[in-house]
């Protein structure tokens, strides 16, 4: 689990739109109403509420839910894009809200970088400059930009596209100019705002598979916004769920998918193939007798999906081995139980 | 397609507007059958009120102000402190000399790179912005400039458009920064622009007059402050419409507000720019002609001289080179617009620099031999054949024409017939009457706001003490409009059916709507004769290729998917534009009635030359005698009849005027 | 884009180079922006040809003679009393009397100096065309006019007799006069005149009986010979009340009119236009040539030149 000291530190964040939007998060008789009666008594919709989180560093946070739900809202008000109306937000322990206008253009320039899901690329200006366009507005020197523009266009696999204008490129490589804008001005955190939802397919899987390779190159913290459970799962160190403006759970994938905190997660996570994002962590039970010594070792971030695989390669159980030490053992029941979702018969040691 | 949109700066809309109709759900049916009731009803109550309490009769003089003894005092005092107040001593003397000087320095500059200089660097320019057919046609425009012996001239009026269109768009962009980056400016600008763009070009030029006297100055600040507003209008819509996404990504980079205008928003309205250019060009170019009434000189004064002397080829001869101008300008930034952003971005400094070195290389070459000047030898006499076709022309329609009779005939009857029952009946009517049935027109067709204002321009009207002369050129307005709608929408709809006709028809839509009106004044009197009839005559002119674009762009713009699937039930062609085709393009259509009022009554002025009285005739009398007040006072009530018909005209939740 | 600008900017600073040295050329071309230079004279001419014969005579001498260079704007009389008076003119060649601006202008802010007769007398009046006149003789007295009504109607005057007049610009009482005389007559504005001969020539080419307000001297009578209608005799003061007026038209000796400043220092540019006198049928001469044989001004006024040296000789400065 990552310990490290959180890069966002988001407490009781509440965006209302409206008319005196800051009467709302203060009377707590308005705060409990729920959507559609706010709407009728004040005009008002909370498109955040009462949102608390930690994004530590290195990790992906994903903020998930469906359109409505308040994520990009609340992506924004990272960065103060939107004004939150309440509430909190500490970037390295310092106060983003309090910050004045220079301080926060500072923030915005080097710390945080954010790709758009329709890109926003400058129609007007080649792929190259497009890329430049972070450190133009820094005021480095054209020839330093370039230079380093150029690093990134490799960097997100578009050279010899640098002369291009964006309406000749696909939207994949649109998306990538986008990245790579971000990348360029090297910040701490990138935040994606549903970065992949206006392309094909095919297309969205290599964007995710590129986000992990670079996730994984640099270790980059990410907060990345999504309505697609799947991504959100697959890049997703933890997932903060919301609905109409609430965080409903937030919790690791497995957690969400092997303990949803209410129906409407339990609806939502139904259909995933539990095998795949399940580990056998929470699948183990503790070794009985010989089995401590036998069978195949697993890691306990292995997934049952490869736990199974082992288990029917064996015939018997596997042993789930952590810091050289057996932690417990999987056998086909204990995987069976999670597939088909009934919950764990005991947590382990 | 810029051409068409010269005039008023809305024709752009024409096209997109028709390719979205609007779709009508049942509640908002449900509702507006309701508001017709209840129009109905207030119209009723407000007619049995109205002879009650008002009685009939024109409008009363108790309610009209008289202004001609302000208006003569202002205009004495300006006279009388034109020399010695600091006011023009310090500030208008100043932009005189300004403008003297700039346009000065362009005719000189325009005449020492001499007519080879001048064609190629014109024929250059297009090259380089807008490709080798613009470029080949402007030059092919110049050497036709020489050709007619209007080199000078046309250099003259070259030298003001350019001093007046740099700084109608200079002046047009900011004002449209400032709207576009503040709501409040745009809110408080918004009528001002919507007020200029019905304002006939005529009606600037006494104010400016008075201030300047007549000459240069005075024409390129009428020109400046007819031309201004379509930038302004365009610059805004342009910065409003940004892309949020790009501005948004340019903020989270942390871009000034500075960076934000310069790097993103201003760039992003980049085609909106241009077409605010072209639109500025379109509207000087029209205007350089009209100020030749206060002396700017030029083509334009050379059109008047020529009127004056009753020589239609001589006005020809000097109005084809305004056309050509129009035409090449146009072209050019059209061109322009539409390759922005087109094609990869490559370095075009080398193309720029052969381009100068050519001009200069041209007109150094034309220096040292001696051929700055257009050689007289290479002119071609047009005029006296022009004439002598004109004439046979109208001696042989004027009258007595078999059958048919002739234009005169015409001229009498539609005179008689349609003419006076108008006018005669709308002065009939009781006052309140009239006013009453614009607020039920407005409402009906636009908005309580649009009915309103209406109303309200119409009954300034009357203040004004302009009553009946105004509803004389109203009646002249209705019938023009009627004609030009009957024969716009005709060929608008035959010309979408057949892309051979709209070739055909193009070129002479273009070259009737950039045609200085002075040169077919003439023609139209000698066919038409004396009187309303000829004026009226004159207005679908000039209205009628506006209409007939609109109309095209509308039909053509209908969803070939519901044509495909009318096709496909086997409707005839007739069934298709009846059921199909015309309502689909309503939207379209409205909007060709709003072009067709408002470029009418553009001319209405115009018409006050071949003797359509009323209006037109106290501005021209205006400017004649120096009498501000009359001038001023009948300028002002023909832009509140625009107003008027301009709102009554304006089809509800339709920002037509705004795009 | 940037490096367009720059290239456009050279494009421009070049040929505004080649232009510095240029001054010659510019001499032989007209001269367009307002340009006071020391032997630059700028002249009036209103829209009427006369006024163009007067101001082409004067240009063409000016230039040949004494070596001026001359800018002719053409402007509506009252507009360009304003002009004078602030040195965008330097000279009226033909003014047809206007009262009032002479006396805020002559009078009392003392802008404008009167610069003697152009020797030609101008007449306004009611005519009818010839043929018209010649088949019904006492057409041309006004009490035979309801007469006519009749046969003088068009569309545009409705039920009454059409009286055709003119450009606004000109003088007239003709409202008045229909209105105080009685008359059974509908006053046309044709709104220009070119407008108005346009339409007296279509009159006349059917032979169309017309009743029109002209001027003496015209060209167009050469055209179309007209008679003109005996309207009450003129007396002195009998149009002071224009709302009153009951009376014919005087007859105006056509005056000149330099701007002050102009008249002192004008040198012998001055002196000529004030010396500048010369007859109706001169002036009809040019005109015709101008209007009907389609000569441009200066071709006209070279004719002239040519053949009546001994007029023109007169006027230059000793």
């Amino acid at each position: 689990m990552n310990t490290e000291p959180p890069v966002f530190s988001v407490r009781e964040l509440w965006k209302v739109f409206g008319p005196k939007a800051d009467r709302v998060p203060k009377d707590p008789a308005l705060a409990a109403l729920g959507p559609a009666e706010l709407r009728r008594r004040t005009g008002c919709t909370a498109a955040v509420r009462d949102v608390s989180f930690d994004v530590r560093k290195g990790e992906v946070f994903v903020v998930m839910g469906l359109s409505g739900s308040g994520k990009s809202t609340l992506v924004r008000c990272l960065t103060r894009l939107i004004e939150p109306t309440s509430g909190s937000i500490a970037m390295d322990g310092e106060d983003v809200l309090s910050m004045d206008t220079a301080r926060l253009r500072e923030l915005r320039r080097h710390r945080a970088a954010m790709v758009f899901q329709h890109f926003g690329l400058l129609p007007h200006r080649s792929v190259i400059d497009n890329v430049a366009y972070g450190l133009e507005i820094q005021g480095v020197p054209r020839a330093e930009r370039r230079e380093r523009a150029a690093e990134f266009v490799t960097k997100v696999g578009l050279e010899g596209m640098e002369h291009r204008r964006p309406e000749q490129l696909s939207g994949g490589q649109q998306q990538r100019v986008g990245l790579a804008r971000a990348l360029a001005v090297d910040p701490e955190v990138l935040l994606f705002d549903e970065p992949f939802s206006a392309l094909d397919p095919l297309i969205r899987r290599d964007m995710q598979e590129e986000v992990v390779r670079l996730h994984g190159e640099e270790g980059r913290t990410m907060v990345f916004i999504t309505h697609d459970l799947g991504e959100a799962l697959k890049l997703g160190d933890r997932i903060a769920l919301m609905r109409d403006g609430r965080i409903v759970q937030l919790g690791t994938p497995e957690e969400i998918v092997g303990a949803p905190a209410d129906d409407y997660v339990r609806d939502f996570v139904r259909d995933v193939p539990r095998e795949q994002v399940m580990t056998v962590r929470t699948a183990m039970r503790p070794a009985e007798a010989a089995e401590a010594d036998s069978g195949p070792a697993l890691g306990p971030d292995a997934t049952v999906h490869e736990a199974i695989e082992a288990v029917v390669r064996s015939g018997g159980t596997a042993r789930v081995v952590e810091n050289g030490r057996c932690v417990g053992v999987v056998g086909h029941a204990d995987l069976l139980g999670v597939v088909a979702g009934l919950a764990p018969r005991k947590e382990a040691a | 397609m810029s051409i068409s949109t010269a005039t008023t700066g809305s024709g752009s809309t024409a096209g997109t507007e028709a390719g979205a109709p609007p779709l009508r759900t049942r509640p908002r049916d449900a509702l507006a059958r309701h508001r017709t009731a209840l129009v109905a009803g207030a119209a009723l109550l407000a007619l049995l009120l109205g002879t009650l309490l008002l009685g009939g009769g024109t409008w009363p003089a108790r309610l009209a102000v008289d202004l001609s003894g302000p208006l003569g005092h202002a205009s004495d005092w300006i006279i009388d402190n034109r020399d010695s107040h600091p006011l023009f001593l310090y500030f208008f003397g100043h932009i005189s000399n300004a403008v003297v000087l700039s346009v000065r320095a362009v005719y000189l500059v325009l005449l020492a790179a001499g007519w080879a200089g001048v064609t190629t660097a014109a024929g250059l320019v297009a090259w380089r912005v807008a490709g080798i057919r613009p470029a080949l046609t402007a030059v092919a425009a110049f050497a036709v400039c020489g050709l007619l012996g209007m080199w000078v001239p046309t250099m003259q009026t070259l030298a003001l458009m350019a001093v007046a269109v740099t700084a109608s768009v200079l002046l047009g962009a900011l004002l449209g920064l400032a709207a576009g980056l503040s709501d409040r400016v745009h809110r408080a600008l918004r009528p001002v622009l919507d007020t200029m763009q019905v304002l006939p070009a005529f009606a600037y030029l006494l104010p400016v007059v008075l201030v300047f006297g007549i000459g240069v100055p005075a024409a390129v600040l009428a020109t400046v402050v007819y031309a201004a507003p379509p930038m302004a209008r365009l610059t805004a819509l342009g910065l409003r419409g940004a892309d949020a996404g790009v501005m948004e990504a340019a903020a989270s980079l942390g871009a000034t507000g500075r960076q934000r205008l310069l790097t993103a928003r201003l760039p992003l309205a980049r085609k909106e720019l241009l077409l605010g250019v072209n639109q500025s060009i379109m509207m000087a170019l029209s205007m350089a002609v009209i100020a030749s009434v206060i002396g700017a000189g030029g083509l334009g004064d050379r059109v008047y001289q020529a009127l004056a002397s009753v020589d239609v080829g001589a006005a020809l001869a000097a109005g084809v080179p305004v056309v050509l101008l129009a035409v090449v300008l146009d072209r050019v930034t059209a061109a322009a617009g539409e390759r922005i952003g087109a094609g990869p971005s490559r370095r075009t400094g080398r193309g720029w620099a052969v381009a100068a070195a050519g001009t200069v290389a041209v007109a150094v070459v034309g220096r040292y031999t001696g051929r700055l000047s257009w050689p007289d030898a290479w002119t071609v006499d047009i005029a006296a054949s022009v004439n002598r076709v004109v004439d046979w022309m109208t001696a042989h329609l004027y009258s007595g024409v078999p059958v048919v009779g002739g234009t005169a005939d015409w001229a009498a009857r539609f005179t008689t017939w349609i003419l006076d029952p108008v006018r005669d009946g709308l002065q009939w009517l009781p006052w309140w009457t009239v006013l009453l049935l614009v607020a039920v027109l407005a409402q009906l067709i636009g908005t309580w706001r649009t009915a309103l204002t209406a109303v309200l321009a119409m009954a300034a009207i009357g203040v004004l003490g302009k009553w009946e002369p105004a509803l004389d050129t109203l009646s002249q307005v209705l019938a023009a409009v009627a004609v030009t709608l009957l024969a716009g929408v005709a060929t608008g709809v035959a010309a979408a059916r057949s892309p051979r006709l709209e070739r055909l028809l193009r070129p002479v839509l273009d070259v009737f709507q950039t045609m200085p009106q002075f040169v077919y004044l003439i023609p139209v009197v000698a066919l038409f004769g004396v009187g309303r009839a000829p004026a009226v005559a004159a207005a679908v002119v000039y209205a009628l290729p506006a209409v007939v674009r609109i109309t095209t762009q509308g039909m053509r713009a209908v969803d070939p998917v519901v044509m495909e699937s009318s096709r496909s039930l086997g409707a005839t062609g007739w069934q298709q534009l009846r059921q199909v085709q015309l309502p689909l393009a309503r939207p379209a259509l409205l909007l060709a009635v709003n072009q067709g009022v408002v470029l009418v009554l553009a001319v209405v002025i115009i018409g006050g030359l071949v003797g359509g009285g009323a209006l037109g005739y106290d501005v021209v009398f205006g400017l004649a005698q120096g009498d501000l007040a009359t001038g001023l006072v009948a300028g002002a009530a023909i832009v509140c009849l625009g107003l008027m018909l301009d709102r009554v005209t304006q089809p509800a939740g339709k920002e037509t005027r705004d795009a | 884009m940037r490096s367009r600008t720059i290239a456009a900017a050279a494009a421009f600073g070049l040929l505004a180079l080649t232009g510095c040295g240029a001054a010659d050329m510019t001499k032989q071309s007209s001269p367009y922006a307002d340009a006071h230079g020391a032997k630059t004279v700028t002249l009036s001419v209103q829209s009427w040809v006369g006024a163009q014969a007067n101001a082409a005579v004067a240009q063409y001498l000016l230039n040949h003679e004494l070596g001026y260079r001359v800018d002719t704007v053409q402007i509506d009389e009252v507009p360009a009393w304003d002009a004078l008076s602030q040195g965008r003119v330097d000279a009226i060649l033909e003014d047809w009397g206007h009262p009032e601006q002479e006396q805020r202008y002559v009078a009392d802010k003392k802008t404008i100096a009167p610069g003697g007769e152009l020797g030609v007398t101008g007449h306004i009046g009611w005519f009818v065309p010839k043929y018209f006149a010649d088949t019904n003789p006492d057409v041309t007295d006004w009490k035979n006019l309801d007469k006519y009504a009749d046969r003088l109607r068009t569309a545009e005057s409705g039920g009454k007799g059409q009286l055709l007049d003119g450009s606004p610009s000109y003088v007239t009482n003709d409202k008045a006069l229909v209105k105080n005389l009685g008359l059974d007559y509908q006053v046309v504005f044709s709104g220009s005149e070119a407008a108005q001969i346009t339409q007296i020539k279509q009159f006349a080419k059917e032979k169309k009986p017309f009743l029109t307000y002209w001027y003496k001297p015209q060209w167009l009578f050469e055209q179309v010979p007209m008679t003109e209608v005996k309207l009450p005799a003129y007396e002195e003061g009998c149009d002071a009340d224009p709302e009153k007026v009951a009376c014919a038209y005087p007859h105006t000796p056509l005056r000149k009119f330099l701007n002050a400043r102009f008249a002192d220092a004008g040198g012998p540019a001055a002196e000529f236009l004030k010396n500048f006198h010369w007859t109706t049928g001169d002036q009809n001469e040019v005109a015709l040539m101008i209007a009907d044989q389609k000569l441009s001004p200066e071709q006209a006024a070279e004719r002239w030149a040519k053949k009546n040296e001994s007029t023109w000789r007169a006027w230059l400065p000793k």
